[in-house]
């Protein structure tokens, strides 16, 4: 099976700069993957997004030295626009990323699928199906810019599923949310992991990516600092330093349970009771 | 619910109904018109017109405050200014001592304020019963490239969002205690702070925008789908087109001394 993302000596500095940004990023990505990002900012983590979707090449024009694979084809030999169809890439600022050309939610929807010239009634059948998916079928008719910020980014994950992506990059999508909002998203996204979507999460809420990740990386200056579980990445004491660690990591070390210290909620409930 | 600059009224009259390029048409002809017609009293024909359309499509009452807040002091500067500085003036028509207002000052005002009349009021007709976007889908259906389009429609969305983000950093610079009232000098350096956020704010927004975008398939060059089936009729094309022709008549009927 192909690898959904592969990165091999993966080194990239913005133009007019002397600094590698990444700094030698080696990572396979298995399709139906859920990782999760983690670093500390500046540590290159929307940068690593960039690179993937091809956007660190063809938009900021920087020099990238290594191989990158997304989903079986080499990242320069295919536009942003021609990957736009199987890899979708959310962006932290929900405002942003509303077309602003249409008026009604499931518009806004059809914006992409109707950029690449689907024929009107798989279209209709596609934003219902998008709109499903994230839980805003009820608000189909309203003017996107009434929506909740919350609302709003999950209306920029229906636009790129309505696309049917095999691959999504998330750089911090939870960012500007509410709690409330920010649930949702995740609920939302467990439904399209347990489909089988892979996905690339950049994410600050370290509980969530225990929590949720089947994997986790963290990046420092632009390097891999630690790749595995989230209970094994965790609880690498540089990882700790350098990135943090959910909170349970801290509360179990703080009063002097053995490590490895839980990750998550119910881990933590067992370590504390026993 | 319109929202941002548009000022589309929701309706349902002929005019609502008709295709785009019919209403632009109709307002172009109109302003056209209004501006090659030589005596008052055609120019307040077209104007009558104009009206009975506004009537027809029920957004008089939303034209009111633009008369009234645009066209009666452009009017009334009009009427001031000439009938009192026009160099033709000679026929006393309302003695004030030495500075009478005069005929003939009095009727070019007139006739230049019944064309900034039609000029107007068609602009808005078409504003108040057409959404920008059919606007742009009509003309993007015609062969606009959807880059130029994409602006038409956005512009009118963003660019208030953008202020209202202005006005909310204005507000959050202001909770800080940053005093934006003051001597001259004091303000220009309470904005210093104030348009720094600002200006990288939308310089970012504007750079994560763009690749939103690209990763939408924005820019593709295939072959798009009619996004709305936006009505047109053969009655309409053919009013369109006498529309036009009315156009280069009456430029033909100036010359020949229509008064
Ligand atoms: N367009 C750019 N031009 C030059 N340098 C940039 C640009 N974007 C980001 N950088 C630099 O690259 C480094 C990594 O940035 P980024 O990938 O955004 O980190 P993170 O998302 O982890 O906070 C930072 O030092 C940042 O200043
Ligand atoms: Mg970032």
């Amino acid at each position: 099976m192909t690898a959904a993302l592969t990165m091999r000596g993966v080194r990239y500095r913005y133009p007019d700069t002397t600094d590698y940004v990444l700094d030698g990023i080696d990572i396979v990505v298995q399709p139906g993957e859920w990782l999760g990002v983690v670093g500390a900012t500046n540590a290159g983590k929307s940068t690593f997004c960039y690179a993937a979707m091809g956007l660190a090449t063809e938009f900021f024009h920087g020099r990238l030295i290594g191989e990158i694979e997304v989903l079986g084809t080499e990242v320069r030999r295919q536009t942003v626009i021609e990957r736009s169809t199987r890899v979708g890439m959310l962006f932290q600022n929900p405002f942003t990323q509303v077309s602003g050309a249409r008026e009604r939610v499931d518009d806004e929807v059809a914006f992409g699928p109707e950029n690449h010239g689907l024929e009107p009634a798989l279209v209709k059948a596609r934003v219902a199906e998008a709109l499903q998916q994230v839980g805003l079928s009820e608000l189909r008719d309203r003017h996107p810019l009434d929506l909740s910020g919350g609302q709003l980014q999950r209306l920029a994950l229906a636009s790129l599923l309505a696309m049917h992506p095999e691959l999504l990059l998330l750089d911090e999508p939870t960012s500007q949310l509410d709690p409330g909002g920010t649930k949702e998203l995740f609920e939302a996204l467990s439904r399209l992991h347990a489909a089988g979507v892979t996905i690339v999460m950049v994410e600050q809420k370290l509980e969530a990516v225990a929590e949720l990740c089947d994997r986790v990386v963290a990046l420092a200056q632009g390097r891999i600092l630690a790749d595995g579980t989230p209970a094994r990445v965790f609880n690498d004491a540089a990882v700790q330093q350098q990135v943090g660690a959910p909170i349970y990591v801290r509360l179990a070390e703080s009063v002097g349970l053995p490590s490895p210290w839980p990750t998550t909620f119910e881990t933590a409930v067992r370590a504390f009771n026993a | 619910m319109p929202r941002g600059l548009s000022i589309y009224a929701e309706g349902n009259s002929a005019l609502h109904r008709a295709h785009p390029f019919t209403k632009g048409t109709l307002t172009l002809v109109a302003i056209a018109i209004g501006f090659i017609a030589p005596s008052l009293a055609w120019v307040i024909a077209v104007a009558v017109i104009l009206l009975g359309l506004l009537t027809l499509a029920d957004v008089i009452r939303r034209f009111v405050p633009v008369a009234l807040g645009i066209l009666l002091p452009i009017t009334l500067l009009l009427l001031i200014v000439q009938g009192f500085a026009n160099p033709a003036n000679r026929t006393v028509f309302f003695p004030l001592g030495p500075l009478s207002l005069y005929r003939e000052g009095l009727a070019v005002a007139l006739l230049a304020a019944a064309r900034i009349f039609c000029l107007i009021s068609a602009t808005f007709l078409l504003s108040f019963t057409t959404r920008p976007a059919d606007l742009a889908e009509a003309m993007m259906q015609r062969g606009l490239s959807p880059r130029f389009g994409y602006v038409v429609q956005s512009a009118l969305q963003i660019i208030p969002q953008s202020l209202e983000s202005a006005a909310r950093i204005r507000d959050a610079q202001r909770a800080r205690g940053l005093e934006t009232e003051g001597s001259l000098l004091l303000r220009a350096r309470a904005y210093l702070p104030l348009l720094l956020p600002l200006v990288l704010s939308s310089l970012v927004a504007t750079q994560e925008r763009a690749m939103a975008l690209e990763v939408r398939g924005f820019g593709l060059s295939v072959h798009r789908y009619r996004r709305v089936v936006l009505p047109d009729t053969g009655v309409q094309r053919a009013l369109r087109w006498f529309l036009v022709a009315l156009v280069p008549l009456a430029i033909g009927a100036r010359f020949a001394g229509w008064r």
